[in-house]
């Protein structure tokens, strides 16, 4: 019994100690620190985080973006902060950032976690859909003082896009298969932000509603939901011509699905529709050009 | 030719060893991939406007950092010794009765369940993988017992059909999951070091500590239990208590480990057995060697994994593995020259 | 005087159909060699392990030293009682001498380690063995009679009254066979161990053994001297085979010969005469 009691104390006295010595670090820094009015040194954990930064004419502000920020070309020539999935942190304090923007998801928002502990500003916007993305530009604004031409940026975004819906018409909507990822085939699911990108352009997910973002399908499900079209993201940027014809020859097995039967099947820069970011419009557009070509044919 | 030990040369050794880890971990402090200079740490951390990076680099990410990769790199060689002498097998590894299924199942869950609170600043992740470890090795000892009494064989059998069982289920729920859980659990389960409050290190390496040392009280017992059970009994040690025992702290330690890092493999393997291969069999200097060169091999290992492909990391695992690997192969064919294969 | 080992209608089975050993009662006085015999599966290595504790008698007691076996704690039975059984290699490698102070466990001090008493015992066993100059090398590189003679060693360095022995002689050569027993012979003598061996070699055990115990598989059992247990009927009994006996001094010998054995006409037909020639 003894042993047990000593063993007790041994153990209270230890966590006293730690308490003792590291009061509760964790508390004093819980508190959201105030937003800056003035951030002169801001840091951008995501590709579309930099460009919405560049959009809002800061390009001299910004110290560090991803590895994978990669338009405007001027984003990269400034200091590399690591990648999107993982971030570098030492790299991150050693920019002396005012402000570190972050998305929401689980590995950024730890590391926001991480660099407020540490005692440094961070924002942290959550970009998942087209009208988050759109909130999203308006809390960077008013972040740092830029609510203006956050305002204008949406404005112009939201006109561009109006437009395109009305040319387009919502009736007739045409359908699309949408593919990320051949082998295992993945598609792009009712509950993203390309599914809005689709309808925005005047087209409507050939698949159903389903419980996952971008469900696995198997071929059956690519004949009995009959696309219209087909699209594919392209996997590098080169040669889209020739990624472009052996996408048909890969797709040519479902040969009496419409898509295959008028050739209508795409391979487009990925950059614009992966990216949910101000380039929006642009890359709306790219579908709406590839579900009704002979609308944008001049 | 083994000369006998001493607490004399257990000390030496042990002090020796705790010098080169106290040197290593200096030297990993100095390097990541930004660059600082030790006079500007000593600076001192800077206001909020005009915050001092090398300090802040130094003191708030690496120092912590890398405690945490000593702690858990003791835990897990610890852990390993005794599970290699329980199971008398040198290949068994902290993970072997499931208690990395049980992590992972535990971890899928806090984050299926959407729980976003935390306890003294832990996430909901790391108390669900540190319950479901516990919790599965004590399933895999209560399935063992079925079998008869404390066998072997028995033991090890729960613990494949445990792995198994959990392992679908964990594939079960992946699948139905959304992607972005999915990626922060796999992201979590495949290792990494993060910076962690100090409180939080105290405790963790408090009780790490607490268990290297209950073990290395019992390790006479342990060295007759690794030589043979039967032996055992008739030598007069108390077979089922030490074992359970033994077990218990070392599950309790290893899912410390996993709870502050996720699933870091290799360790718990290798250094176990290098350490023995050049200092021998004897317990008594297992533990506390083991714990320290496992704490040595998870910092350098670390380490490595920030710079190697800068800015980008690699896994911990995966560099534990790609350097234990070979180094352990090394250190195998050179001792199997010395003592010839026995049957 | 009562024996220190002393064993009461002592029955166990494995099973519950079949009973290995049913209502065994005898008694072993202190400094006695006892030689147990029998065929096989007549519960010769059930029995020892009874007598060490490691199997529960279904019915009947054991006393070690006048206290029932179940009430002792392992640490404290393993000072009265030390069991050597089949040599073998340990997965890991641990040296004689890390092998014979393993024997001492229960001894250690409060940090784990042995003390030079603890030493001492150990090297003397290592002497006494013949071991002495293996002392660091690990037990894989040994043959297997030099091993069995470490195990002995480790057995001896425990530092019991009782020995315990599993054919401690199985697959060694001649020499070493009887190497084994004599040194059996001695520590029972200078030392005043009580010895009880399970063996095959009726013949070592006749010159060796003061008491023999015959095991029967019908759970049958004798138990007695040498010369009141050991005579071809008692054998042929027993193990089902029949033995040339012949006189070597103080004590027979039985050469067991089989239908096509060259000399199997010299055992004589008729079971009630004994051979002398």
């Amino acid at each position: 019994m003894k042993k047990w009691l000593w063993l007790f104390v041994l153990i209270v006295c230890w966590t006293g100690a730690g308490l003792a010595i590291f009061d509760f670090q964790q508390e004093q820094n819980r508190n959201d620190t105030p937003l800056l009015t003035q951030a002169d040194r801001i840091v951008s954990m995501a590709p579309n985080l930099t460009e919405i930064l560049f959009a809002l004419g800061l390009e001299e502000r910004i110290v560090g973006v991803t590895l994978d920020s990669d338009y405007p070309s001027a984003a990269t020539k400034k200091t590399k902060m690591g990648t999107f999935w993982q971030p570098n942190i030492e790299a991150v304090i050693a920019a002396k950032p005012d402000l570190v923007i972050t998305l929401g998801f689980d590995q950024q928002r730890n590391l926001a976690e991480r660099l407020k502990r540490i005692g440094f500003n961070s924002l942290t916007v959550n970009i998942e859909k087209v009208s988050d993305l759109f909130e999203a530009i308006e809390i960077i604004g008013s972040a740092i003082s830029k609510q203006s031409e956050a305002y204008l940026l949406v404005g112009d975004i939201m006109e561009k896009l109006n437009k395109l819906s009305a040319l387009v018409g919502t009736n007739d909507r045409v359908k699309v298969l949408w593919v990320v990822q051949r082998k295992p085939l993945r598609v792009a699911g009712r509950d993203t932000f390309i599914n809005e990108m689709i309808e925005l352009a005047g087209g409507e997910n050939a698949i159903g509603p389903t419980v996952h973002k971008y469900p696995p399908i198997g071929a059956e499900q690519v004949i009995a939901c009959n696309p219209d079209v087909i699209i594919e993201p392209a996997m590098n940027q080169e040669n889209l011509t020739k990624q472009q014809a052996s996408a048909l020859q890969y797709w040519s097995k479902f040969k009496n699905v419409p898509a295959l039967i008028n050739k209508q099947v795409y391979v487009i820069p990925a950059d614009t529709v992966t990216r949910l970011g101000p380039r929006l419009y642009e890359g709306t557009m790219t579908i709406a050009r590839c579900l009704r070509p002979e609308l944008f044919a001049n | 030719m083994k000369e006998l030990l001493t607490p004399r040369k257990l000390v030496v050794r042990t002090a020796s060893a705790g010098i080169v880890l106290i040197a290593a971990m200096f030297v990993c402090l100095l390097i990541g991939t930004e660059s600082i200079s030790l006079k500007a740490v000593f600076h001192g951390g800077g206001e909020l406007s005009a915050v001092n990076p090398d300090y802040e680099i130094f003191v708030k990410v690496r120092l912590p950092r890398i405690i945490l990769a000593a702690i858990v790199g003791a835990a897990l060689a610890c852990s390993g010794v005794v599970f290699q002498a329980l199971l008398r097998n040198p290949l068994a590894d902290p993970y072997i009765l499931g208690i990395s299924s049980g992590a992972g199942l535990g971890a899928i869950i806090a984050v299926l369940s959407g729980f976003n609170w935390t306890l003294w600043g832990r996430s909901p992740i790391a108390i669900f993988a540190f319950a479901g470890a516990l919790g599965t090795v004590w399933l895999v000892w209560f399935i063992g017992r079925l079998t008869g009494k404390f066998h072997v064989t028995g033991l090890l059998l729960a613990g494949v059909v445990v792995n198994a069982f959990f392992s679908a289920v964990i594939m079960f729920l992946t699948s139905v999951a959304k992607s972005q859980q999915v990626h922060a659990t796999i992201f979590w389960l495949m290792g990494n070091m993060t910076e962690e409050d100090f409180f939080v290190l105290w405790i963790g390496g408090g009780c790490v500590l607490a268990g290297i040392l209950a073990l290395f009280n019992i390790s006479p017992q342990l060295n007759v239990i690794s030589f043979g059970e039967d032996d055992a009994k008739s030598i007069g040690v108390n077979t089922a208590r030490i074992q359970i025992i033994a077990f218990g702290i070392a599950a309790f330690i290893t899912a410390i480990a996993v709870s502050l890092s996720g699933l870091i493999g290799f360790v718990g393997l290798v250094v176990p057995h290098a350490v023995r291969l050049v200092f021998g069999p004897d317990h008594r200097q297992l533990f506390p060697l083991s714990g320290i060169v496992g704490a040595i091999f998870l910092v350098v290992a670390d380490t490595l994994a920030r710079i190697i492909v800068a800015p980008a990391q690699l896994p911990v695992g995966v560099v534990t593995a790609i350097v234990g690997g070979p180094f352990f192969l090394v250190l195998l064919v050179r001792h199997s020259k010395k003592v010839g294969w026995l049957k | 005087m009562s024996g220190i080992i002393e064993v009461e209608n002592l029955s166990f089975s494995y099973a519950p159909l079949s009973t290995v050993l049913k209502n065994i009662s005898f008694e072993v006085m202190s400094g006695t060699f006892l030689a147990v015999a029998g065929p096989n599966g007549a519960g010769k290595s059930t029995l020892l392990n009874l007598l060490c504790g490691m199997l529960v008698p279904k019915s009947g007691t054991i006393r070690i030293d006048a206290v029932a076996i179940e009430s002792y704690k392992t640490d404290d039975l393993a000072k009265k009682v030390a069991v050597v059984r089949q040599e073998s290699v340990p997965v890991f490698g641990f040296s004689v001498i890390e092998m014979v102070l393993m024997a001492r466990t229960p001894h250690f001090g409060q940090l784990g380690f042995e003390s030079k008493a603890d030493r001492e015992i150990a090297n003397e066993a290592l002497e006494a063995t013949d071991t002495a100059q293996f002392a660091l090398r690990p037990l894989g590189s040994l043959s297997s009679g030099e091993r069995q003679r470490v195990f002995i060693a480790r057995a001896l360095a425990q530092n019991t009254a009782i020995l315990l022995l599993d054919e401690p002689t199985s697959f060694l050569d001649l020499k070493h066979q009887v190497g084994i027993y004599d040194l059996l012979k001695a520590t029972q003598l200078e030392k005043g161990k009580t010895i009880v061996a399970v063996t095959h070699d009726i013949n070592l055990a006749a010159q060796y053994a003061d008491e023999v115990l015959l095991l029967g598989a019908d759970s049958s059992y004798n138990i007695g001297k040498i010369e009141d247990i050991l005579f071809p009927e008692q054998i042929e009994k027993v193990f089902g085979i029949r033995t040339f006996a012949g006189s070597v001094g103080q004590e027979k010998f039985f050469l067991p010969l089989g239908k096509l054995a060259k000399d199997s006409r010299q055992i004589n037909s008729k079971p009630n005469s004994s051979q002398q020639k």
